[in-house]
């Protein structure tokens, strides 16, 4: 199950701030709905869900685009967990 | 309900504080639409990537490009520079708005032959010009530069063989201030090279010099550079009428007018840099006027401009092939053309443009073609909104030296349509195909076959 980090404070604007490092980092619109998504618990099936009844997307491209940010985030260090559920 | 677009999910860091070492960010809008025809339907209908070139957007950069320069000066003559663009289409729109044509070998000398120019209205520049081609220059009347004294004693015996009277000018290479200095073509001004070179000919008795001529480099966006070497030609004209009673036909000042691309690497953007065409013609007509050369006897103004007068009207239009996150984070964008369709982003940090509508949202990528090598990117890192695989992309101001230095490597050189003054396409070079290459090959008889 992927987890964001305890120390990673994150805006309704998609400002991310991470305070053991200072470093911050913006998500765009579709990026902040899996963060928020991600931090209310739902596992990958959950996130798809949500994507699929909203968006213009098939099922496969948002897989690889979804592995493709998740790998993103553990690269910055704002994640913790495995990447498949 | 109809459903939203969806747009890659990305997150980037913010470097606060610190100025972007891109400059400035700036939007990239869309260009959906060349000359009203949608770059969408024109891929689907010739295939994907496509060169496309605006005839409207030749036409009117000739046209204001002649007004710069015949508001400034009585007696104006463009020449076509083969080299920056030999598709017989895209020549013979600059034929019919008056252009001679300028050809620097046998090849392009026959092209424009072929595409009905006058012998006597092409100009044959460069050092590799055979003796069959000064043969046929010669007995056509065109206008021979001599690039070197090889050349030129060739050209004596060949006048003497023949019994002909061949027109000829010297070129000149010169110090205008722009380094380094392109002294590998012609006659040397300063260390008084350019000048024996005249009284060589004066003294054949054999030739007729009717000009003088000079191209101090390419993508100049100095000014003053034109305005010394139109002074320095100008005082060879002089000194020649003075000695000889000789009034020359004409001065060709050559190309290299910059285009409004953007250098690689270059701060600011070539839409605010290049010179604009009354700039330079600003520049070069005063030059000549306000030399010692007599009034009356103002030699008519060659220009061999090149990419200025055709880089803005060329596109190039693909699709996204694949996008990746590279070892260390940073982001790539694969597209369907690379550096052997687009030599010139060797040179230039391209104008490269969404198609499709994208968000504001932007990343730090680079663009990198198709091929199997290292070297093939298109554009280093750039801000570039967030195309995904199957969307299309447009390169704009790729007319200049593409069409004529494209490499054909590990595919086809691809479909070039010219959308007419209406923007309707016409396809003006096929695709290759495997016939085309094939076509040129022959297989010796003991390598025809093999048992695998
Ligand atoms: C002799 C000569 N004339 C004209 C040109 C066209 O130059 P540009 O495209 O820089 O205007 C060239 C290009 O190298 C050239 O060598």
């Amino acid at each position: 199950m992927l987890k964001i980090k305890n120390n990673i404070a994150i805006s309704d604007s998609g400002f991310v701030f991470d305070a053991r490092t200072g470093d911050s980092f913006t998500l765009n619109t579709t990026g902040l709905e899996i963060v928020q998504l991600i931090k209310e618990g739902k596992d990958y099936q959950g996130v798809l869900q949500v994507f699929l009844d909203k968006y213009e997307v098939d099922p496969e491209s948002f897989e690889r685009y979804y592995l493709d940010f998740v790998a993103t985030l553990k690269h910055m260090n704002l994640i913790e967990g495995n990447g498949e559920d | 309900m109809s459903k939203l677009t969806f747009e890659r999910p990305i997150i980037q860091r913010v470097n606060a504080g610190l100025p972007s070492k891109y400059g400035i960010p700036r939007r990239l809008e869309p260009i959906s639409h060349i000359d009203g025809s949608s770059i969408r339907s024109l891929l689907e209908e010739f295939g994907s990537p496509l060169f496309v070139l605006s005839e409207q957007t030749i036409r009117k950069t000739y046209r204001e490009a002649y007004r710069a320069f015949s508001s400034r000066y009585p007696n104006v003559q463009f020449s076509w520079s083969y080299k920056t663009n030999y598709l017989n289409a895209v020549c013979n729109i600059f034929h019919q708005e008056g252009a001679w044509a300028e050809v620097v070998s046998g090849f392009e000398y026959h092209k424009a032959l072929e595409n009905g120019v006058p012998g006597e209205l092409i100009i044959f520049n460069g050092p590799d010009k055979s003796i069959e081609d000064l043969k046929l220059a010669i007995s056509n009347n065109s206008l021979i530069h001599i690039d070197h004294f090889d050349e030129l004693y060739d050209i004596i015996h060949l006048s003497r063989e023949m019994n002909e009277r061949p027109k000829v000018a010297i070129r000149v290479n010169m110090d205008v201030g722009i380094y380094p200095i392109w002294d590998r073509f012609g006659f040397n001004y300063e260390n008084g090279e350019a000048w024996d070179a005249i009284n060589r000919v004066m003294a054949s008795k054999t030739l007729d010099l009717i000009g003088l001529h000079t191209h101090i480099g390419t993508y100049i966006l100095s000014t003053e550079a034109y305005r010394i070497a139109a002074g320095k030609l100008a005082s060879l004209a002089v000194k020649l009428e003075k000695k000889y009673g000789l009034a020359l036909k004409y001065i060709d000042m050559g190309g290299g007018f910059a285009s409004k691309n953007t250098l690689r690497g270059a701060y600011y953007p070539g839409t605010d840099t290049a010179p604009s065409f009354d700039d330079f013609a600003e520049a070069i007509t005063s030059g000549l006027m306000s030399s010692e050369i007599k009034p009356d006897h103002l030699p008519m103004l060659v220009l061999e401009t090149g990419r200025a007068l055709i880089d803005e009207a060329g596109y190039l239009a693909g699709t996204v092939l694949a996008t990746k996150r590279l070892s260390d984070g940073r982001r790539a964008t694969i597209i369907d053309a690379g550096v052997n369709l687009l030599f010139t982003s060797f040179w230039y940090d391209h104008d490269i443009r969404p198609v499709e509508i994208v968000s504001d949202q932007t990343e730090d990528t680079t663009l990198y073609g198709p091929l199997c090598m290292n070297i093939d990117v298109v554009r280093g890192n750039l801000m570039f909104p967030l195309l995904k695989k199957g969307d299309h992309y447009v390169i704009r101001r790729v007319g200049a030296y593409n069409n004529t230095q494209w490499l054909q490597f590990i595919t086809f050189r691809p479909n070039v349509v010219m959308l007419d003054m209406k923007g309707k396409p016409h396809l003006i070079r096929r695709r290759e195909s495997l016939e085309t290459i094939n076509s040129q090959e022959e297989i010796p008889d003991h390598l025809k076959n093999f048992n695998l």
